[in-house]
């Protein structure tokens, strides 16, 4: 296999790339598949659904990187200060805010709780942030933290469903999907969305599946641990010659059938994806080969140093994607792995001391990293969960001693922040209430989180459409707004 | 003909009258009675024209015929100081522009439900009027076109100036006409017989012997089982299982193998209770009387209903739950019967079509007050199941008793974490240790007694009280419009709304399924007869078949469907019958090849000068891998089953808990359409090769082309068990290598290898190997990778 492959791809994706690389690949291609991959045949290109399309407009990023903290992590912990709940711990509600659907607190009972952490001013945008994240803290000048996120899902499924794919019901695309359809691929021998997990998520595989655009747009779930993806260990016994002989054997076969057959851009196509699987797996293994990164990179990262060594992995395994072409990464901290996330029902303090400590030198490393290799320009970064949590303490549900200093979910106002991707750092946008319930500032729904993803990677929201069930749709639905991305790039 | 024109032209116009008048109504409800309906404001009330012309505190709301004086326009358009709806944003224009049409052409109040002409004016859209059974056109090479299919195929044809391709092969007939209608390879003895056979009738005989084979129903159910987005379980957080949900997917497969007429298979899936009305109660004996049978196989088509999508964390909120449950039912009513996407309508009028948001409340309101029941189908069952309650009982004091013995441990552990039975395990006393194995014993003898699932089918019933549906004002059920009643879509129907006697039980779903099986229904004959063309040209006549509106797809041979239309129904809807039209035609039986100069008028192969070559579906292609491996399991029925899966395949799964693998290898060789559809996670394999998400109505499987199915045959843990037990198979049969190619060569391909192939084949067999049997194996997984094994010419 040739050299150049371990070189990055990145932003210099071009044909001659792509045909100087097709041309030293071994075994069996036909004309057709390499006019296919080269995009040189027109019909062949019209059945290839993931190649690369330019953008409706100049994009600001090329890649996406969602750093997703699966349970929902609490903005007044975090990155949204409420001095005000110091006064008010351990009164009730506001009589006017009593009504609030909650899925296991009874607004009208709960007492309120300010946070156990503290705040202080960072970088010299003077952004406050908590001591849960003093290494991300370092890099306040880069972050947009937008405090008023908002939408309609307090329960888990339905939350994740909305933060991903734009809405809680079941069966719509994920934002990777979209982007992956809109811009296709830019990786030769990567899948181009990947989804590194903790143990699955409570909605399940949909929140990065293709819902009603065809399945080779999903998330490929990719693994830290044994052969990265799916189906890429060879058979038991089976070297990989053997298999190469299998495949030129079968490439043979393949080769006469479709020139018996001619016109069937379809044949071709199916030839050169068995060639771009066998490249797949001889590279996704070393694409993901950490022992190529220094000792101080990884030191950066985390990696090897508990608690911080698993998310840290994926941080660096997200960068190596990044510069290879991948377009759209999507992280999990927390899972349905023993039901550890950032569900912080019961001591939210304690459970996100825990959650924390896990991923903060990670994004803090990948941030630097990303910046010192350039690639911060066109990478956007953004982090967030399902929801925030509520300034109340949660119901009785989760302990048996009464109030438990737990929070529970609040769709109504919480945070994420934005890095990279050519956004401006060291601003806030938007402002929750005084006790950090509601957005009341600059409101910004999911739906407006995604058309911005989709403007900065250069996709107009309304115009990237799916004409499915009677009805061209779209990511952001009947909503979004992508006006805030203006801010997001001035400050 | 000018007659004619006219006609149309003023049956046009009546709809467009209609339609303003409806979408106006609608347009102000949707806008404007969150604060002038009920509230008033400002004194104004337009939920009915008199409050209207009566106006609030500014005085009339508007002069009918007048929009330019009418404050109600004026306000909408924002021009003078009052502008409403209030914000920053207005209506859209569109709906904007309907206003002010409605006010100037009088400003007409439509009553509920009845259209404003006294009978309903004929409808502008094609698929909204009745099919007309049309003459057979006339061709010029009349004796190139021997069947019906064909003149209208060949009209169109030659009209263009394509010349049809030239019959297939008795060979690609064969396996194309046993994959279309088996969804399997055919076998080499089928194949023989058929070469042979010379006579007249071998085709149809052919078609005969796969129509009667019993896998003939589980191809096609499972066409249908897309079309009804059937899963197994809820999806969203828990993805809790549905117990019975495949008692309607054994259903629809015995539906489809007895060739039950479809006018009868609608009727029993929407209204199965109402129809064929019965208590099920049992009359003094255990065994369940012979026509309470019968009427429970009617009855279980309504499972249908009880199957959708549900988020379990609805249970919470009552009427969240009813709402979302009403949304499925009516969505998937109107997808897979009437071929209509309505689930726009759910939040505005239908921009595209004539159906209104209140046709969409009205069919909603059909399925208010039906809601699923278990009920029990065994008495002698039943009561061994109660019966066997107490030994939960016994479960729980062993289970108590453990965890006590735990409890001491931890304590001796000491606090902090959670710790897992593994780490606890050291801190167990001697005694400790053995009580507790005792005990585990004891439960799994306790458990092993618990009589099995009590038989219980899931079906619709009638809820004790029946809510009234009101619009939901875009789509949000707590912003409540007007109450709307139950009805059909008003373009569709004269007399759109259900009558109801007060004190008659129920029949809102019976006069729905009546309403749909009329022979003279514009829709139900023609999206069905649609639906299976496209399962044997891969492409329907109209290529949206859940979307004859006007966002869908207009038809290639408009003629054509009618004709087939009509064809059903006087053939009794007989599925079994539209499949030997279709297949009898010349059209079907042409050779797939691509021909200059058609390909350049007709890329596309819109108008069907050739057979479109088509890749197996996802369950095409394990299916053919078990049966070309000999392992393949044809036992039918019964609950789902749950193959064994890697490590990594189940990975992403919430909790491997909810996948407790069926371990018994023939079990899990059964054929696809028996595999667990848990909505919350598709089997890898079949998801890769486009198994359709179940959350909605699919009308159309993807035929995607990409590297990770490449991946999964290459690969994947399963195909390779099957190879080594396809090679195993070979290897019984001779252990001379060119016997071993050409037999593999049938299973796989369905054909003998040419010369050229054959001496190849035989080279691979041939080679050194590491390992004896090494190239067999490889041969073997070498065949599944061919395109030719996943595509049928």
């Amino acid at each position: 296999m040739s050299t150049n492959m371990h070189a990055p791809l990145h932003r210099k994706t071009s044909f001659s790339s792509r045909r100087e690389f097709l041309e030293q690949s071994g075994g069996g291609f036909g004309k057709l598949a390499l006019l296919y991959l080269l995009g040189l045949d027109a019909g062949a290109a019209a059945s290839n659904p993931l190649a690369a399309k330019p953008p409706m407009f100049p994009a600001k990023a090329k890649s996406v990187i969602s750093l997703f903290m699966h349970g929902g992590p609490s903005h007044i912990d975090t990155f949204d200060p409420k001095p005000a709940l110091l006064k008010l711990d351990g009164q009730k509600l506001p009589e006017s805010m009593r009504g609030v659907r909650l899925q296991f607190t009874n607004a009208s009972e709960a007492p309120l709780m300010a946070s156990r952490r503290t705040f202080s001013k960072h970088g010299q945008s003077g952004i406050e942030i908590s001591d849960l994240f003093p290494n991300v803290a370092a890099h306040a000048d880069k972050l947009a933290v937008i405090r008023s996120c908002h939408h309609e899902a307090f329960v888990h499924s339905m939350a994740l469903n909305i933060m991903n794919t734009g809405s809680a019901r079941l069966g719509f695309p994920s934002a990777g999907s979209w982007v992956l359809y809109g811009l296709g691929s830019e990786s030769q021998n990567l899948p181009a969305y990947v989804v590194m997990l903790e143990g699955g998520t409570k909605a399940g595989p949909p929140v990065y599946g293709s819902g009603f655009l065809p399945a080779v747009y999903q998330g490929t779930v990719m693994r830290t641990k044994g052969a990265p993806f799916l189906d890429m260990n060879l058979p038991a016994g089976m070297s990989n010659a053997e298999q190469r002989t299998m495949l030129d054997d079968a490439q043979w076969f393949n080769r006469r059938h479709m020139e018996e057959r001619p016109g069937d851009s379809n044949l071709a196509a199916r030839i050169a994806a068995y060639e771009l699987a066998f490249r797949m797996q001889t590279e996704a293994p070393s694409a993901v080969d950490l022992s190529q990164e220094s000792a101080a990179t990884r030191e950066m990262y985390g990696v090897g140093q508990e608690p911080a060594n698993d998310y840290g992995l994926k941080c660096l395994m997200a960068r190596r994607l990044v510069e290879r072409g991948v377009r759209f990464v999507q992280l999990y901290s927390g899972g349905l792995v023993n039901g550890d996330d950032w569900d912080g029902h019961a001591q939210c303090d304690k459970n996100h001391q825990r959650m924390s400590a896990r991923v903060d030198k990670p994004i803090a490393g990948l941030l630097a990293d990303l910046e010192q290799r350039g690639l911060l320009e066109s990478t956007l970064v953004v982090w967030g969960g399902d929801f925030g949590r509520t300034p109340i303490m949660d119901g009785q549900l989760f302990s048996t001693s009464g109030y438990d200093g737990g929070r529970d979910h609040n769709p109504y106002g919480f945070s994420m922040w934005m890095a990279g991707g050519g956004i401006k750092g060291g601003q806030i946008i938007g402002a929750t209430d005084e006790i950090g319930f509601n957005a009341v500032v600059d409101p910004v729904h999911t739906n407006d989180i995604h058309a911005t993803i989709l403007a900065l990677l250069g996709l107009d929201h309304k115009k990237l459409t799916y004409f499915s069930q009677g009805r061209d749709f779209r990511l952001t639905d009947v909503g979004g707004d992508h006006m805030f991305a203006e801010r997001l790039l001035k400050g | 003909m000018h007659r004619t024109l006219l006609s149309l032209w003023l049956a046009a116009l009546a709809v467009s009258a209609a339609t303003i008048d409806e979408s106006a109504r609608a347009i102000l409800a949707a806008n404007c009675l969150p604060c002038h309906g009920e509230p008033k404001m400002g004194g104004l009330d337009v939920r009915e024209i008199g409050p209207i012309l009566k106006g609030g505190s500014r005085g009339p709301a508007l002069t009918p015929g007048k929009s330019a004086t009418s404050p109600l326009y004026l306000a909408l358009e924002r021009t003078g100081d009052l502008k409403m709806p209030p914000g920053k944003q207005g209506l859209p224009p569109h709906e904007i522009r309907v206003i002010r049409d409605w006010i100037d052409s009088g400003a007409h109040w439509p009553r509920e439900g009845v259209p404003t002409g006294s009978a309903a004016p004929e409808p502008a859209w094609w698929s909204l009027r009745k099919p007309v059974r049309p003459a057979l056109p006339e061709v010029r090479n009349a004796a190139n076109a021997p069947s019906p299919v064909d003149r209208f195929i060949l009209a169109k044809l030659e009209a263009r100036g394509l010349k049809p391709a030239p019959g297939a092969s008795k060979l690609t007939l064969v396996r194309r006409a046993a994959f279309d209608l088996t969804g399997l390879p055919p076998e080499p003895a089928q194949v023989a017989a058929f070469l042979k056979d010379d006579s007249p009738k071998a085709w149809e005989n052919l078609i005969d012997r796969l129509l009667a084979s019993p896998q003939y129903g589980e191809k096609w159910g499972r066409h249908w089982l897309d079309v009804v987005r059937y899963g197994d379980s809820s999806g969203y957080e828990g993805d809790i299982y549905y117990p019975n949900a495949w008692r309607y997917r054994d259903y629809v497969i015995k539906s489809f193998n007895t060739d039950k007429p479809y006018d009868q298979f609608v009727k029993e899936q929407i209204a199965g209770d109402e129809i064929w009305p019965n208590t099920l109660e049992f009359e003094g004996s255990y065994i369940m009387p012979a026509q309470k049978q019968i009427d429970l196989e009617h009855r279980l088509g309504t499972s249908l209903y009880t199957i959708g999508p549900m988020d379990p964390s609805s249970l919470l909120n009552g009427e969240q739950l009813r709402y979302e449950r009403l949304t499925d039912m009516a969505d998937t009513t109107a997808s897979a019967f009437l071929g209509l996407t309505m689930g726009c309508a759910r939040c505005h009028d239908h921009k595209f079509d004539p159906i209104t948001q209140k046709d969409y409340f009205a069919l909603q309101a059909i399925f208010a007050g039906s809601e699923p029941r278990d009920l029990a189908i065994d008495v002698r069952k039943w009561q061994e199941f109660k019966k066997g309650q107490t030994k939960l009982l016994e479960l729980e004091d062993l289970q108590d008793r453990i965890s006590r013995l735990d409890q001491a441990a931890r304590r001796r552990l000491g606090s902090g974490g959670k710790q897992s039975a593994s780490d606890l395990a050291v801190f167990y006393t001697e005694g400790e240790r053995a009580e507790r194995e005792g005990l585990l014993q004891s439960v799994a003898q306790v458990a092993l007694k618990i009589p099995r699932a009590n038989p219980t089918v899931t079906v619709l019933t009638h809820s004790e009280i029946v809510p009234e549906i009101h619009l939901a004002i875009r789509g949000e059920f707590r912003n409540k419009g007007p109450v709307v009643k139950p009805g059909f879509p008003a373009v569709l129907s004269a007399t759109p709304a259900i009558v109801e006697v007060p004190g008659q039980p129920l029949a809102r779903r019976k006069a729905l399924a009546l309403w749909l099986t009329r022979a003279d229904h514009p829709l139900t004959a023609r999206v069905m007869v649609n639906r299976i063309w496209q399962g044997h040209f891969g492409r329907g006549i109209v290529a949206t078949p859940n979307d004859f509106g006007r966002q869908g797809d207009p038809p290639t041979h408009p003629e054509l469907l009618d004709w087939l239309a009509t064809e059903f129904v006087a053939r009794n809807w007989s599925v079994k019958a539209m499949h030997r039209v279709i297949m009898n035609s010349d059209a079907y039986r042409r050779s797939s090849d691509v021909l200059q100069p058609n390909s350049d008028k007709d890329p596309d192969n819109h108008l069907l000068w050739r057979a479109n070559r088509r890749r197996l579906d996802a369950e095409g292609v394990r299916d053919a891998i078990l049966a070309s491996a000999g392992t393949l399991n044809l036992k039918g029925g019964g609950p789902p089953v749950i193959p064994p899966l890697s490590e990594e395949e189940i990975g992403a799964l919430e909790d491997a808990s909810q996948w407790p693998a069926n371990h018994d290898p023939a079990a899990a060789a059964r054929r696809s359409v028996y595999l667990y559809v848990k909505r919350g996670f598709r089997v890898p394999m079949l998801e890769t090769f486009d198994m359709p998400d179940a959350s909605f109505s699919s009308a159309h499987r993807d035929s995607t082309n990409v590297a990770p199915q490449a991946l999964a045959l290459l690969n994947n843990d399963f195909v390779y068990r099957q190879a080594q037990a396809f090679a195993g198979r070979l290897s019984r049969e001779s252990a001379d290598p060119a016997v071993q190619a050409a037999s593999g060569w049938r299973l796989a391909l369905g054909r003998e290898p040419t010369p050229a192939e054959l001496q190849k084949a035989v080279a691979i067999l041939s080679r050194g190997a590491s390992q004896p049997g090494q190239p067999l194996l490889d041969f073997c997984l070498m065949l599944f990778n061919l395109n030719e094994f996943l595509y049928v010419d």
